[in-house]
């Protein structure tokens, strides 16, 4: 099968790695083959954090410039420049304000190779809830409310509720309903062609 | 059966413990890091008892399990591929003299560089050592890899290398495993001088007895498979053929699969050395051209006969630096395939237009950072303010990021903050000049290859400022325990050293501690060391600079938060976020003043005493 391809990320201590391990989980609970790519040692110190996951059967960890399916992001900037591993007809999503993003530079580039891209205030969102750090997995809920890929929302959901650590376990699965909810809605105007 | 999702490094350790490794030392280094801890978990888990140390330094490491090979146990020491160099005067000689028990070396590269200071390629140290390489293109490969490795290392009687690119280590693979079992050897030396303790003479027959068993590894090497072989079938030709080795041979049949193109022949080679020459032959003569894509250097390519055929590195169809990630990979084998009159694989224009818009946006320049709240920024704050026209010469840790705050002049290797300062002082000595120096180093490092500068610069009378910066703990590479805390990576107690003591016995008469966080003071007493050191009494000023580091010892490092604020008294200097450089520091350019970004800020409230406007406050 072809791999589906997920390109997350952000900056140091955002909780890349944590995001990278609810997808991969979920992928391993389903019986997928998972193979990805971490950063590690001094680039992760304040720097742009960058995690690849391949979900199927891969030899090599690294997703190729123009193969990623799914770009998360936790910030804007390091949306834009991971924009080139997005293959055209990917999904971008960004913790960012819809009402701004994306930046109208980055339009006509995301037309011409149909890649669409969506947006929330995840880490505000996070934040009034009282768990900023949970911003991950609040991106996460956001992006399973589109139904794409392999992975769906309940498994991942299941996944959140697993590895969270007992103190902030109920927080993080009721960020995951929220984000969840605001998706939907984002995933509904999307299919009415609004944006 | 059990699973569970591993880095390569992970992967590594099961393979270590399924051949029944005895025992396992290292120093750490990214990105090797993962391999001794996680050797750790799977030991505790399955009650074994191997012998698991985080050495003082590599060439320690290599020596204390080179004992236990020659004791007829499985052992094995990794390292970052720069740790190599630091055991490589026991690393060749060990290939000479030989082993009973396997002795595998797992040296990790770091193509790119991402985290080194060289992008050197282990296989070549292999090559020089004369010491059997492996190197594996998966997590998976790596794992199985380490097993042979111990297999002829034990056949053959000779050190084996590994090495897995930085692809291996920080990937993340699920990996299926049986219980582990233990596999003991009890220990026995038999005392054979003529062979542990060679002279000259003798080196000269165990240099030709290990050229004897080269040839018959090279042999072994031909029908190595699958980590050696080719796609070719007899009577075949093509126009162009493939040799890959390590990560990009994994590269290079995920693309070949992903665009259906099985009309490209591929040579395999992740048994390099010694060179199999009669398997690499066959490719060669059913190919017109070969192209080589190997990391990070050209040992297969130097390797390789035909020169007129070959492409590579040499004829600049491969980059001779940088990681060769996927997207470079993909363009190398289109313009090969294209010269060679067959399809490319793919059209990569959208890339380039993906990379050209990036490039256009002026995305923020993100330069690795010291982390909020970290006690060597207030050291080098401190530093700067003291002395503030000296050379700094400093090394390898997270306290290289001190040059953000200009505190780092020269990083060459580890140990070199301490060697470099006393050369800078002899040679501006020379000229009748005391130039003010201020080096820096880690507690870690300072253990590993600081005490030989400190003896040297103390025996041959130079003069300046050493700053030990002590958080407690081997930051950069994972939070390793320190060797001031005594705690061993099995969690058991080990025998705690002092900085003070050793220090001391280095022969340096002047010893200060301070506590980073008290910046004022901090600055006072570097100001007094230095000019103790340059005095006609003077000597070597040690100021021992310690507070625990803020994230692996958060709660000793923390023990008071300041809640702060920015006044109104700011003047939009920039100072703070500038020259202090604290990332929860952040310029408001409608305000034009600072700002607290309260999710990044630890609340040290070392900033409380920096700014020249009393701007920084407590939150009443």
């Amino acid at each position: 099968m072809k791999t589906c391809n997920f390109v997350l990320s952000g900056l140091g201590g955002q909780g890349i790695l944590f995001m990278t391990k609810i997808l991969a989980q979920t992928a391993l609970n389903k019986g997928y083959n998972i193979l990805g790519a971490e950063t590690h040692g001094m680039a992760q110190r304040g720097g742009s954090v960058v995690s690849h996951l391949k979900i199927g059967d891969a030899g090599s960890s690294l997703i190729r410039a123009g193969a990623g399916d799914f770009l998360i992001s936790m910030d804007e900037a390091e949306t834009y420049r991971y924009l080139p591993w997005v293959r055209p007809g990917g999904m971008v999503f960004a913790n960012a304000s819809a009402h701004k993003f994306p930046d109208d530079r980055v339009k006509p580039y995301l037309a011409e190779y149909k890649i669409t891209a969506f947006a929330m205030e995840a880490g505000k969102t996070a934040l009034e809830m009282g768990a900023p750090r949970s911003t991950n997995l609040a991106m996460v809920a956001f992006f399973a409310a589109f139904g794409q890929g392999p992975l769906d929302a309940d498994a991942l959901r299941q996944t959140v509720a697993s590895v969270s650590p007992d103190p902030v376990k109920q927080v993080n699965l009721k960020i995951f309903d929220v984000c969840h909810e605001q998706g939907k809605n984002c995933a509904e105007r999307s299919a009415h062609g609004i944006v | 059966m059990k699973q569970a999702f591993l880095l390569g490094n992970g992967a590594m350790a099961l393979g270590l413990l399924e051949a029944g490794c005895q025992m396992l030392t290292s120093y750490p280094g990214t990105p090797s890091s993962e391999i001794l801890p996680e050797t750790v978990r799977f030991a505790k888990a399955a009650d074994l008892n191997t012998v698991i140390e985080w050495s003082v330094n590599e060439k320690v490491a290599f020596d204390n399990a080179f004992a236990a090979a020659i004791s007829g146990k499985r052992a094995a020491c990794c390292m970052k591929m720069v740790g190599l160099n630091v055991a490589a005067d026991s690393f060749m000689s060990a290939a000479y003299i030989g082993n009973i028990g396997g002795l595998v070396v797992i040296s990790c590269d770091d193509p790119g560089p991402h985290s080194s200071q060289t992008e050197q390629d282990s296989r070549f140290m292999a090559r020089i050592a004369k010491v059997p390489v492996l190197d594996p293109a998966s997590p998976q490969e790596a794992r199985a890899m380490i097993k042979t490795a111990f297999e002829i290392s034990e056949e053959f009687q000779v050190p084996v290398m590994v090495r897995p690119a930085i692809r291996i280590c920080h990937a993340r693979q699920n990996i299926s495993y049986e219980q582990l079992k233990s596999n003991y050897t009890p220990a026995v030396f038999k005392r054979e001088p003529t062979r542990w303790a060679s002279t000259p003479k003798f080196r000269f027959f165990q240099h030709k007895a290990l050229n004897e068993k080269h040839l018959k590894i090279a042999e072994k090497f031909n029908t190595l498979v699958p980590y050696n072989r080719h796609t070719i079938k007899p009577e075949q030709t093509f126009a162009l053929g493939i040799v890959v080795g390590g990560v990009p041979s994994a590269v290079v049949s995920d693309l070949c699969a992903e665009f259906n193109r099985t009309d490209i022949p591929l040579l395999k080679l992740g048994a390099p050395y010694p060179f199999p020459e009669e398997l690499a032959s066959q490719f060669m003569d059913a190919c017109d051209r070969v192209l080589v894509i190997e990391e990070t250097d050209t040992v297969i390519e130097y390797m390789l006969r035909d020169r007129h055929k070959t492409w590579g590195r040499l004829t600049g169809h491969v980059p001779m630096e940088g990681e060769l990630v996927p997207e470079k990979i993909e363009s190398i084998l289109n313009q090969a395939l294209i010269e060679s009159s067959l399809p490319p694989l793919s059209d990569t224009d959208s890339t380039k237009a993906g990379f050209a818009l990036a490039g256009s946006l002026d995305l923020p320049i993100r330069k690795p950072t010291l982390c909020p709240g970290c006690p060597h920024r207030a050291s080098f704050y401190a530093i700067r303010k003291a002395v503030p026209k000296a050379i700094y010469p400093s090394d390898i840790g997270c306290y290289t990021l001190g040059s953000n705050l200009g505190g780092v002049d020269t990083v060459l290797d580890m140990g070199a903050g301490i060697t470099l300062a006393s050369g800078f002082w002899h040679a501006f000595h020379q000229d009748g000049e005391d130039k003010p120096i201020v080096a820096t180093m880690g507690d870690s490092t300072f253990f590993h290859s600081g005490t030989t500068g400190l003896i040297n610069a103390v025996y041959n009378d130079a003069r300046f400022v050493l700053v030990i910066l002590d958080n407690g703990i081997t930051a950069m590479t994972g939070m390793q325990p320190a060797i001031t805390q005594g705690a061993l990576v099995d969690g058991r107690k080990g025998n705690a050293i002092a900085l003070e003591t050793i220090v001391k016995g280095c022969g340096v008469d002047y010893i200060q501690v301070v506590d980073p966080y008290d910046i004022d003071h901090t600055i006072a007493e570097i100001k007094k060391a230095h000019e103790w050191a340059l005095s006609p009494e003077g000597g070597i000023a040690v100021v021992i600079s310690r507070h625990p580091c803020v994230i692996g010892l958060r709660d000793q490092a923390l023990p008071e938060i300041f809640e702060v604020e920015i006044t109104e008294e700011c003047d939009d200097c920039g100072l703070c976020h500038l020259r202090f450089e604290c990332p929860a520091m952040v310029r408001n350019p409608d305000k034009k003043m600072t700002e607290i970004n309260p999710v990044l800020c630890s609340g040290c409230g070392v900033c409380l005493n920096i700014c020249p406007k009393n701007a920084v406050q407590t939150v009443s």
